[in-house]
């Protein structure tokens, strides 16, 4: 049973590029041309998103979270390691979840180096988590990094880090595709031996696998919610199996959600920038979602009979989303309701808000945010408090009943 | 070895079998007798061997399906070129060929011209059809993962009508083996779609040798076949009028050209 203290809530900001042409380009990935993009407008951006993440350090979320994406609006975030560390230098309370950078596109040890950088730099304050990268990433990133083998490159880069955080240096490391001679990472991390470290998954089982073996956490992005539980079920299963106890804080589910004063309003005001989210920023080809071997056969057989009747990313309407996934737009009381049961539902403690979504103007996301954290947030802690008192009560009379019982059969 | 009953489609009047070449199960097809002639496939087999019936009558037409593709098993740690030239130096002791004659088609072009750098004394000749491999910056060949699916086609021929009808219903078990091949081939050019050191090793080809282009050739343009020849010590050029990348089976001439080329050079 989760307690309200353990609670956190962390704002995800995806920096988008959200100044475009309407447009019916198959893709908005990989070849949607950067002559869209104004570098005037770009800094405009930057200096508004930046300024979001740091009202929501000083309006009490736990954790402020980037993550990074290559050639396309839907993120401008290429490096989040270097906008990590603006929000290290702009603020002093929030975590900085850098969530991440996918190793394995990168050097490990530089990747190592880096966020030790930023958890010394910021005294302790960061949390870390790998994705794979989408398949995207892989066209737009060095060819020489091919996506065939993408997973057994993730999984070696994965080990350099741990060698380079765990064990002093110099060290030597031999593998497939990393070597190393003199491993030994100057600055180390200042949570010691590493920061907290997730795996960043979409729920397939042997990323979930790998979380649970390694002892890492396991945070999701944004699938269906039966498909989040089935994965958290199954994280679960495997850290007990391996004789460990799953902790609510090594799970981390997402939410979108929009508050205003009513549900009419909420939906009113928030609901497009959702829908613009999903249906314009999320638009690809399947050639660009599985580049060649970054999906094992079953798996792409699955995408594709899922593809052919379902369509892919493009075309969500709201009722099927707010059906299937954690998204909520409307009063405190209804958005609180809504997470308070997704929280219980998932029995995890760690809840990334996505409150700033597609072409989401400035004043409606400082709004946003502010609702969040002043209206809904005491209202998911009183709501995952009084589970807990309810809890403690019904297992007070739960074991007043067995000892009862007990008495009786002792007679 | 004994072979097992395969259901190579491509390959519809050829024995075939498929053959445990360490490890890796691997479809042969054959067709016909006589002096041994081998056949490397390209990257789609879109074109399929049927015009390898018109050598059956005085050749034995070899025709194996590389790891990867097709009736082939998948080995993942065959991922260069050169595994593949030593996977068919495996495969050819299983069938006792020592000496015959090579043909490739734009991959398996590449490939006979890389068996062929390491291994000319076994052949009595070799015929590159629209060869990939080489770096011809002023005409080179297309990368085609640039290319949208619904395009690949118009790069491989003028007649996409023949290749079957583009509002057909997508079949989920054609897009998985595409995805499949692709995989494959994406291990030997995802990161580029060239040898840089074959045109360093192409002087010891030291084999009679037929380049066959098709004029029209989008994917691995004919405007290559000068700096082949330039490189290779013993090598002659057919270009195919009015033909594309699949040129073998779009045109009957070329075929002949090839059947003229081996009768100049029959087995030492």
């Amino acid at each position: 049973m989760l307690s309200a203290d353990e609670l956190q809530f962390y704002f995800m900001h995806f920096m988008p590029y959200a100044d475009r042409p309407a447009d019916e380009s198959d893709s908005v990935w990989v070849d949607y041309s950067n002559s869209h993009y104004d570098p005037g407008v770009g800094k405009r951006y930057y200096e508004r998103y930046v300024d979001e993440m740091v009202l929501a350090d000083r309006l009490g979320f736990d954790g402020l979270v980037v993550n990074e994406h290559h050639s396309s609006p839907y993120s401008t975030m290429p490096s989040c390691t270097v906008m990590a560390s603006t929000l290290v230098a702009l603020t002093g309370r929030a975590k900085i979840c850098i969530f991440g950078t996918p190793v394995n596109l990168t050097y490990p040890n530089r990747l190592a180096e880096e966020y030790a950088m930023l958890d010394v730099m910021s005294g302790g304050r960061t949390e870390l988590a790998f994705p794979l990268g989408t398949g995207m990433e892989y066209w737009s990133n060095a060819n020489e990094i091919a996506p065939a083998t993408a997973r057994a490159r993730y999984r070696e880069a994965l080990d350099v880090i741990r060698q380079a955080w765990t064990t002093d240096g110099p060290t030597t490391y031999s593998g497939r595709y990393y070597n190393y001679r003199y491993l030994n990472v100057w600055p180390k991390p200042f949570q010691q031996p590493h920061p907290k470290l997730y795996i960043m998954g979409s729920g397939s089982p042997g990323t979930i696998d790998l979380a649970a073996e390694l002892g890492f956490g396991y945070s999701v992005t944004f699938i269906p919610i039966t498909q989040q539980l089935a994965a958290f079920d199954r994280y679960r299963a495997k850290v007990t199996e391996a004789g460990g106890t799953p902790r609510a804080d090594s799970l981390i589910l997402g939410v979108m959600a929009y508050v205003a004063d009513t549900d009419e309003e909420a939906l009113e005001e928030g609901r497009q920038h959702i829908l613009f989210y999903f249906n314009n920023m999320m638009r690809t080809t399947p050639r660009y979602l599985a580049p060649p071997g970054y999906v094992e056969l079953g798996e792409y057989r699955r995408r594709i009979e899922r593809m052919l009747t379902q369509g892919v990313h493009g075309n969500t309407d709201w009722e099927t989303l707010t059906k299937l996934s954690r998204v909520v737009c409307g009063s405190p009381d209804t958005v609180a309701n809504a997470i308070a049961g997704w929280v219980r539902d998932a029995g995890s403690s760690r809840v990334i808000c996505h409150l700033h979504l597609g072409d989401m103007p400035h004043w409606k996301t400082v709004k946003n945010l502010t609702l969040f954290a002043e209206e809904v947030l005491p209202r998911v802690r009183r709501l995952i408090g009084s589970d807990a008192a309810r809890a403690i009560g019904a297992r007070a009379a739960g074991e007043d009943a067995a000892a009862v019982g007990g008495m009786h059969a002792g007679r | 070895m004994p072979g097992v009953e395969a259901t190579e489609t491509h390959l519809p009047r050829h024995s075939c079998r498929v053959l445990e070449i360490s490890g890796i199960p691997s479809a042969v097809g054959e067709v016909g007798e006589g002096a041994p002639v081998v056949f490397l496939h390209g990257a789609g087999r879109l074109g399929g061997t049927a015009w390898a019936e018109t050598l059956a009558d005085e050749y034995r037409v070899v025709l194996p399906v590389h790891p990867g593709f097709g009736d082939s098993g998948d080995d993942p740690t065959i991922d260069s070129i050169h595994d593949y030239v030593l996977h068919y130096l495996d495969l050819f002791d299983e069938l006792g060929l020592e000496r015959f004659h090579l043909i490739g088609h734009s991959l398996g072009g590449y490939l006979a011209a890389s068996f062929a750098v390491e291994h000319a004394a076994r052949l009595a000749s070799l015929v590159l059809v629209s060869p990939a491999g080489l770096l011809v910056p002023e005409a080179p060949t297309v990368d085609m993962f640039r290319i949208p699916p619904q395009d690949v086609l118009g790069y491989l021929t003028d007649r996409p009508e023949r290749y079957g009808d583009p509002d057909a219903p997508p079949d989920v078990d054609q897009l998985v083996e595409r995805y499949r091949e692709s995989t494959t081939v994406a291990q030997l050019f995802w990161e580029r779609n060239f040898d840089l050191k074959l045109a360093r090793w192409l002087h010891r080809v030291k084999v009679p040798t037929l380049l066959l282009w098709g004029e029209k050739d989008r994917l691995v343009p004919a405007a290559q076949a000068p700096r082949w020849l330039e490189l290779l010590p013993d090598a002659r050029l057919e270009v195919v009028p009015g033909a594309g990348h699949l040129v073998l089976g779009e045109s009957v001439d070329a075929p002949a050209i090839i059947r003229r080329f081996l009768a100049e050079h029959p087995q030492a």
